[in-house]
């Protein structure tokens, strides 16, 4: 089953890994944010090695963005970010694992102080027969 | 590519690999040679034509290509491997019939079921990795992750072809089975992108179904297994209208169920029910041999059905098999008694996002006149579904109830 995973978040400056331009996750004691880390890059390696981790991409600073909106029957650009919100999308995983018990474990560990991390199920073409 | 001699090399592919196993070990090596092998039989046979013996072809091709490889890795790491073992002249001798155990190395439980099945549909399925990547709509990169890792798995755990002890052999051929089933439904519930795959993963598990079931003939939940597969392919073409969406059992055009799939289903459930154990598949395909026999829904054996599921729920309890035997009751004996049966289900916090749970709700409640609380429970089923075509069908259905 696909899942993605959104990282909602707002580090300040704009920077990958969000963690280290947040203030909160800042705050933690050393020992554990090292603790968090290690735990997050070894999750990774071994959702990369055994084909869990489909896809993931880090993305810029929201105010690149361009935002095309329908205006008088045609597409109007403008500059971004999308929303004057808190928090904005900074990067999203899609995920291939055997069931959700899986993917909400994931989710889990790649939370962290600051930030909101969304699961998402995506859909997909097929369907059961009733 | 010629379909005639792609089946003969994927055929071929696992007695191929089985004889280098046993020969040479290194089940990791041979199986990319036997790839190797495979791609070699792919540019040649076509233009050549198909060899005398294909499967003494493809040993001389995977031998002279494994050589190579641990020739090359020898120069770099210890000379574990005695000379003597190199000689590509001195190809395998076939002894008796190496592919049932390939299969059972393949589902050995070291492995995750999605890696035994990238794994089998590979080496026991003779598929190429980026085949396997399309069917599964994941990356060739994922795909090829997902072997090479089972392959080191494998490797770390020590499992050798034909390490299966008689008292590991009824766990192991169980693993077989449901990795096969996974196969099958893989490509059973696949609507979309069926043209573009030039492999059916039905097709491949009920073949593999099919040697599975030769080599154990009197394993009567392997016979279970494929008569459940057969029953299930022969409604393929009514499951879908032309426009690409779901058409409920109920509403199937069954002159389009293919009648000599179903017959070798019944013939097959028939004699396996009475022969040994009875077990999920023999049960799951009892009851598809009873859909198969009904000339309408409405003529359906719906108290059988029901007895079946309640058999079902005894063998393999689970919410799934729950809700499909509260459809039957509903057919049998009204609508309020199967409602009573998924009110327990609804109080389950792990249930209540299952789409499947509320849609069967909605249609209970719709047979019973309750068509507000009908349309409200379709709402909450398409809501939850993730399946594009099952959405559709489910908004259809609360949009004609509203009307």
């Amino acid at each position: 089953m696909k899942y993605v995973i959104l990282i909602h978040s707002n580090p300040q400056p704009w920077g990958h890994p969000t963690g280290e331009y947040i203030a909160e996750n800042q705050a933690l004691p050393a020992e554990q944010r090292e603790r968090l880390n290690a735990e997050f890059e070894r999750l990774l390696t071994e959702m990369s090695e055994n084909g869990e981790l489909v896809h993931g991409e880090a993305l810029a600073d929201p105010s690149t963005s361009t935002l095309y909106r329908w205006s008088g029957g045609e597409p109007l650009a403008t500059d971004g970010p999308y929303s004057e919100s808190k928090e904005h999308l900074a990067g999203f995983f899609l995920i291939d694992v055997a069931g959700p018990e899986r993917a909400q474990e994931i989710a889990h560990a790649f939370s962290g102080p600051g930030e909101t991390v969304e699961l998402r199920p995506a859909m997909w073409p097929g369907g059961e027969e009733h | 590519m010629d379909r005639e001699l792609e089946d003969v090399w994927r055929r071929e592919s696992p007695h191929v690999l089985g004889a280098l196993v046993r020969r040479y070990g290194h089940f990791d090596a041979c199986e990319d040679a036997v790839q190797e092998a495979l791609l070699s039989a792919a540019v040649h046979w076509p233009s050549e034509g198909l060899p005398a013996n294909p499967r003494g072809w493809l040993i001389r091709a995977a031998s002279r290509r494994l050589v190579d490889a641990l020739r090359s890795d020898r120069a770099r790491s210890d000379r574990e491997t005695a000379a003597s073992l190199l000689d590509p002249e001195q190809a395998p001798v076939l002894g008796g019939d190496d592919s049932l155990q390939v299969l059972l190395l393949c589902c050995h439980p070291s492995l995750t079921p999605a890696s035994q099945v990238a794994l089998t549909l590979r080496a026991v399925g003779g598929l190429t990795t980026e085949q396997i990547a399309a069917a599964f709509l994941v990356p060739v990169a994922t795909t090829g992750q997902r072997i090479s890792r089972a392959k080191a798995r494998l490797a770390a755990a020590g499992a050798r072809l034909g390490d299966v002890t008689r008292a590991d052999l009824p766990s192991r051929v169980e693993s077989a089975r449901q990795a096969l089933y996974l196969i099958f439904n893989e490509g059973y519930a696949a609507t979309g992108g069926a043209d573009l795959l030039d492999v059916s993963l039905t097709t491949e598990a009920i073949r593999l179904a099919r040697e599975l079931h030769r080599r154990l003939p009197s394993d009567s939940e392997t016979a279970g297994l494929l008569a459940l597969m057969l029953l299930t392919e022969a409604r393929r073409a009514a499951r879908t209208d032309a426009r690409g969406d779901l058409v409920p059992l109920a509403d199937q055009d069954r002159s389009r169920w293919d009648r000599s799939l179903i017959a070798e289903g019944v013939r097959l459930v028939e004699a396996a029910l009475p022969s040994g154990p009875v077990g999920p598949f023999q049960l799951q395909a009892a009851i598809a041999a009873v859909h198969g026999e009904a000339a309408a829904y409405a003529d359906t054996d719906w108290p059988q059905i029901a007895e079946l599921y309640r058999m079902l729920e005894a063998a393999a309890p689970g919410p799934v098999v729950t809700m499909n035997r509260a459809v039957a009751v509903a057919m049998s004996e009204g609508p309020d008694a199967a409602l009573a049966m998924l009110d327990p289900l609804l109080r389950e916090p792990a249930l209540v996002r299952v789409h499947r749970l509320h849609a069967i709700r909605a249609h209970l409640l719709e047979q019973a006149g309750r068509f507000a609380e009908a349309r409200n429970a379709f709402g909450e089923a398409a809501r939850l579904a993730t399946s594009t075509p099952e959405q559709r069908y489910l908004l259809r259905k609360a949009a004609a109830i509203a009307e």
